[in-house]
């Protein structure tokens, strides 16, 4: 079975997401975490939520 | 060097390229998003045996250098694109086999978790890890089999993005699908040999099968077996395969930016959805992160070198050398060196400029090394009057991906177009050869540098 994501992390990562990030941003953010960790909370945000784009490729979540 | 010729699985090829010096082990841990940037600074290519947080090394920069695509070929640095010309004339059927390594290991169902494998964050400016080795294998019921290389981004522990912007045999298969409601099931395989990435990043035409370009690289059929959740042929010995399909989602799903072949941050854009069925793999396999921009550049030189011989060929000129440079991601800028007849320099020019992604060309005569920049730049230098020796053609087909051609400028279906050049370092015609006599040092034969260094 697929290991579940860090609920902890998720929250964490979600919270960098409230502003229009780099992908790198989430990792120098995370860098204390395992990376397949940090994927999975990735996964969970990704599965759960809609991530807004802007023309640089940056990252926020849609509904702030 | 060996000939590489037969029976070469992706770990032969990895062990003749330790052999020649073209591989380095790293026993120190690293993580997969330090990647890229160790590979980027090192001589060699690497094999990455401790990933932090997996069991499965990752090894990358196996193409990055004309040397290390030779070595990993088997062949010699000199005949790339004559051997490539050879053999894609002689294209040999793949071999159906029931069993395969690749399918030593299978996942299936709620097993299926790409955070398993260690994709690596590559690039500052990429929208996540990606998956840059990428061999994608489909079927159509018309045009039959096809390969390509694709990028993949991570996006879920079950999908990914797929980059089909560009007109391709992927991207035709899909369209047909997607114009259906169908999804399209597709296999994609990381880790194979050089042989079936490099057909798989020639554009043969439509309806050809480009592992048929394999079995001619190999000099033998390629083993192929049939996926375990699709019904698409993959490489046997394939070090990991992804089975699954791609989602009628159409062109809707926000894939990018990737660093580009053309060694520049490319744009976000919007593609469909790979959802995986199924993780195959070889027992310990192999992770293979192909390195941007020269390792995929690479993978297009000998064929750009053999289309080079073709055309100069085609119009008659005795060619001695081509050479796809690096600078010119392999593809863009070209040395050619000839047997020239008067007019002939210009020929040469005029005839490797109409080909579609060549920019610029130099042509030199027979006696200038062409591998050797210092003498390229020699002839340019002494053989070349600008005015007279200069070709520049206006309006010809440009590509997109050139920022030189402001396709931003573009409206929508718009195709660019480019102004293309080309150099004339041959001897000017009128000019007697004794006029270029070169510097021999004397007695040079007489003296053998191993006795006194």
């Amino acid at each position: 079975m697929m290991p579940g994501a860090d609920a902890r992390l998720v929250a964490k990562i979600a919270g960098l997401l409230r502003q229009p990030v780099f992908f790198r941003d989430v990792l120098v953010a995370t860098r204390d975490q395992p990376y397949r960790a940090i994927l999975c909370a990735w996964s969970e945000i990704r599965t759960r939520h809609a991530l807004a784009r802007d023309e640089f490729g940056r990252y926020w979540l849609e509904e702030q | 060097m060996a000939d590489g010729g037969a029976n070469e699985d992706f770990r032969t090829m990895l062990a003749r390229m330790e052999r020649d010096g073209h591989l380095r082990r790293i026993k120190r841990t690293i993580r997969p998003e330090h990647i890229t940037a160790l590979c980027g600074k090192a001589p060699a290519a690497l094999m990455c045996e401790a990933v932090e947080g997996y069991e499965i090394p990752v090894v990358g920069g196996l193409y990055w250098t004309r040397p290390r695509t030779a070595s990993a070929l088997g062949w010699r640095e000199s005949e790339l694109g004559a051997r490539f010309a050879t053999s894609v004339s002689r294209p040999i059927a793949p071999e159906t086999v029931n069993s395969g390594v690749c399918q030593d290991i299978v996942i299936t169902g709620n097993d299926v978790d790409l955070t398993s494998l260690p994709i690596p964050f590559m690039h500052e400016k990429d929208g996540g890890p990606y998956i840059s080795a990428g061999v994608a294998f489909a079927n159509d019921p018309q045009l039959g089999p096809n390969a390509g290389c694709y990028r993949l981004m991570f996006r879920t522990q079950r999908e990914m993005g797929i980059d089909l912007f560009t007109a391709s045999d992927l991207r035709r298969y899909y369209q047909a699908a997607f114009d259906k409601n169908e999804a399209l099931p597709v296999a994609v395989a990381i880790g194979v040999h050089v042989f079936e990435h490099m057909a798989a990043a020639y554009k043969a035409p439509a309806g050809m099968n480009e592992m048929h370009i394999a079995g001619g690289l190999r000099g033998e059929p390629l083993r192929m077996v049939r996926g375990k959740t699709v019904d698409v042929m993959v490489p046997a010995n394939a070090e990991i395969v992804l089975e699954g399909e791609l989602l009628p989602n159409g062109w809707t799903a926000d894939e990018g930016p990737f660093g580009e072949f053309a060694g520049m941050q490319g744009d976000l854009k919007y593609n469909p959805l790979f959802r995986v069925t199924a993780i195959t793999h070889r027992k310990n396999p192999i992770f293979y992160a192909l390195q941007m921009p020269w390792e995929n550049d690479w993978l297009n030189g000998p064929a750009t070198e053999a289309a080079c011989a073709r055309v100069l060929g085609l119009a008659g000129i005795q060619v001695t050398a081509v050479r796809a440079t690096e600078g010119g991601c392999c593809g863009w800028s070209v040395v050619a060196a000839i047997k020239k007849r008067a007019g002939e320099g210009k020929n040469a020019i005029a005839a490797l400029l109409s080909l579609p992604v060549v920019k610029q060309v130099i042509v030199t005569d027979d006696d200038i090394n062409i591998y050797n920049s210092d003498e390229v730049e020699w002839a340019v230098t002494f053989r070349c009057q600008a005015d007279k020796d200069i070709v520049i053609l206006s309006g010809m087909k440009g590509k997109h991906v050139d920022p030189s051609v402001r396709p931003w400028e573009l409206k929508p279906g718009e195709l660019p177009t480019t102004s293309k050049f080309g150099i004339d370092a041959t001897i000017p015609e009128g000019i007697p050869a004794f006029r270029y006599e070169r510097i021999v040092p004397a007695f040079r034969d007489d003296i053998r540098a191993e006795d006194y260094l």
